[in-house]
């Protein structure tokens, strides 16, 4: 008889395995699985939600990191599956409005996300939950630029004739506070593209991602950008001293936050991770960290964030883009500029 | 293979015929559309041009530098032939991503090059990021340490006897090389060209950091289509166009070389 026969193998096999299954079984009720950008983003969320918030409740949360259009993609592609791999899926709000028009997340009441009541008005959504938002304004080097543009209109002006960086991949949103200078919406794209050749034939610098722009400031290649107010403050903290103009015409407002897919394995978790979200303390941690604002009515900033944040007086005008013709518009918005911004 | 190439290609080659919807981001179709608006719009034959020629001014440069790094690799007694091996592969142990940020802080304005330019020779500032040049000089320095491996161990599989037995002959180094060595490295050296033309026509990070937004290559392109636009079957398509013109000119130089000097 050998030694260790199969029946025993199989045996020990089981009884090695049974924790791990015990285990899982006794978690799975519990877990839930955020689909996230990583870097800065992904460690506050466990430093402000996760771990302070969803881990004295009994919820595990398990980090899915990527990045946004994979994870969009994946939504899409697991449509039809009974469940899907995510409770929830963090997207920018075009995609959020994208998947919502597709109907592939779950509606959100105040019912199942209490704190719903908090958002802001001009920032609720049916299934999308607002988590952080920023405005886009014109950013300069106030050691160099004393009378700043007041208007993306002077930034035509011979003065800053080579001095004006952008990131090409905010394109959409670029267009929209063109459109909104041009005609007082955000939706004007045929001025906007005029505006924006003018504004490229001014000797408009384009860079490939946002962080590149703050060498570019540095070195002295540029002396103007326009890019998201969270983004300056991140500079200022890192020790480079830029000051953010909002437009005359108005600020266009970059919304990130959440969606629920519809095939979510735990909504119950989801809806409590989603509520813990819109927690005073969360969004707080957020804005002191990465300066972008609060979504919610109960999160007042104080001390040096609450200073640096502030939005001046007189108010200017916030405007969020509208998404539904947006997220219609932008695969040719991007096309457009692909080919006559870039390309040039 | 089937599982993990075959398969995956079918579902992208499925793709590539669906239709783009701005909600559904695809729909189930048999098209050519995406392929037709490639093909019929000048501005992507610009970025297939322009990621050819790149391409081929990489592979050209890489093999006209690499060939006698690894013939002379190959070649030396010295002790000192594994510190040079090393050095050889030491590039590659830094992520592209990371050696393309050291090329940035060389090229950008304020950054080593302009900042000897202006000290030394009072030169204007100068801004060597964001064209050609430096996408050329960044994917050098990533290609030019696989062609010389893979050329290096073709030089160390030809006999040293042959050039010793052409030397006894009379013939001068140069001569035996071009008229023994070369001609038995040529399937070798086409299949390092391969590899670095490969390498060079799905450049990414290189184009889009050195090369800037006004700067375009077709992987970029490509990324742009599915990540920008969410584009999926304009974006199969653009993966289809670039593997295709890969395949057809890597079977065109196998080609182009002599048979009796082809492997196999």
């Amino acid at each position: 008889m050998p030694l260790l026969s199969r029946r025993h193998v199989l045996a020990g096999a089981s009884l090695l395995a049974a924790p791990a299954l015990l285990t899982r079984r006794a978690h799975a009720a519990e877990t839930c699985v955020v689909g996230t950008w990583g870097g800065d983003y992904a460690r506050l969320l466990r430093e402000n939600i996760d771990d302070p918030i969803l881990k004295p409740a009994g919820i595990d949360v398990v980090q899915d990191v990527g990045d946004e259009q994979p994870r969009v993609a994946k939504t899409y592609a697991q449509r039809k599956l009974p469940h899907g791999t995510v409770d929830i899926a963090c997207v920018g709000a075009v995609n959020g409005y994208r998947l919502t028009d597709a109907d592939l997340v779950e509606p959100l009441t105040e019912e199942n996300v209490p704190n719903l009541k908090h958002v802001l008005p001009d920032l609720r959504s049916p299934a999308f939950v607002p988590h952080i938002y920023s405005a886009q304004v014109i950013v300069y080097n106030p050691e160099i630029v004393k009378a700043p543009p007041q208007s993306l209109a002077d930034l035509l002006a011979p003065e800053w004739k080579g001095k004006v960086g952008m990131v090409s991949t905010v394109a959409p949103w670029v267009l929209m506070a063109a459109s909104l200078l041009k005609s007082g919406t955000t939706t004007d794209f045929d001025a906007a593209k005029d505006f924006m050749l003018k504004l490229n034939a001014n000797g408009l610098r384009l860079y490939p991602e946002t962080d590149s722009l703050a060498p570019a400031f540095k070195s002295g290649e540029i002396e103007v950008g326009v890019i998201w107010l969270a983004r300056s403050f991140m500079w200022r903290n890192g020790g480079f001293p830029v000051k953010g103009q909002f437009p005359s015409e108005g600020a266009i407002l970059y919304v990130s936050g959440m969606v629920l897919p519809k095939n979510a394995p735990n909504k119950a978790a989801a809806f409590g991770y989603m509520n813990a979200l819109l927690a005073p303390s969360a969004q707080q941690g957020f804005a002191a960290h990465m300066g972008y604002l609060p979504t919610v009515d109960d999160a007042p900033l104080s001390g040096t964030v609450g200073e640096q944040l502030a939005i001046p007086e007189p108010r200017p005008k916030l405007v969020v883009p509208d998404y539904a013709v947006i997220s219609k518009a932008m695969p040719d918005l991007n096309d457009w500029w692909l080919k006559n911004m870039q390309h040039s | 293979m089937v599982l993990m190439l075959v398969v995956p290609l079918g579902f992208l080659a499925r793709d590539s015929l669906n239709r783009f919807d701005a909600t559904e981001l695809m729909i189930e179709a048999v098209t050519p559309e995406n392929y037709l608006r490639f093909f019929t719009d000048p501005f992507y034959w610009t970025v297939l041009v322009t990621t050819l020629r790149v391409s081929v001014i990489v592979t050209a440069t890489c093999l006209l530098v690499g060939l006698p790094m690894a013939w002379r690799l190959a070649r030396t007694a010295s002790r000192w032939k594994p510190v040079l091996m090393l050095l050889t592969i030491l590039p590659l142990f830094i992520g592209s991503t990371t050696r393309t940020a050291g090329w940035m802080i060389l090229f950008s304005r304020g950054g080593m090059l302009d900042l000897i330019g202006r000290r030394l020779f009072g030169a204007a500032p100068v801004n060597l990021m964001y064209a050609e040049p430096a996408v050329i000089v960044g994917i050098i320095a990533i290609n030019l340490p696989f062609t010389v491996l893979t050329l290096q161990s073709v030089f160390e599989g030809i006999d040293p006897r042959l050039e010793e037995a052409a030397a006894s002959m009379g013939a001068a180094p140069s001569r035996a090389f071009w008229r023994i060595v070369f001609p038995l490295a040529l399937p070798g050296t086409l299949i390092a060209g391969v590899l670095c033309f490969i390498l060079c026509m799905n450049a990414f990070a290189t184009p889009v950091l050195l090369g800037g937004p006004r700067f375009q290559m077709m992987a970029p392109l490509l990324f742009w289509a599915f990540s920008g636009d969410s584009n999926w079957p304009f974006a199969a398509a653009i993966a289809f166009i670039l593997m295709g013109t890969t395949l057809a000119l890597t079977g065109l130089a196998n080609i182009a070389i002599p048979r009796r000097y082809r492997s196999g």
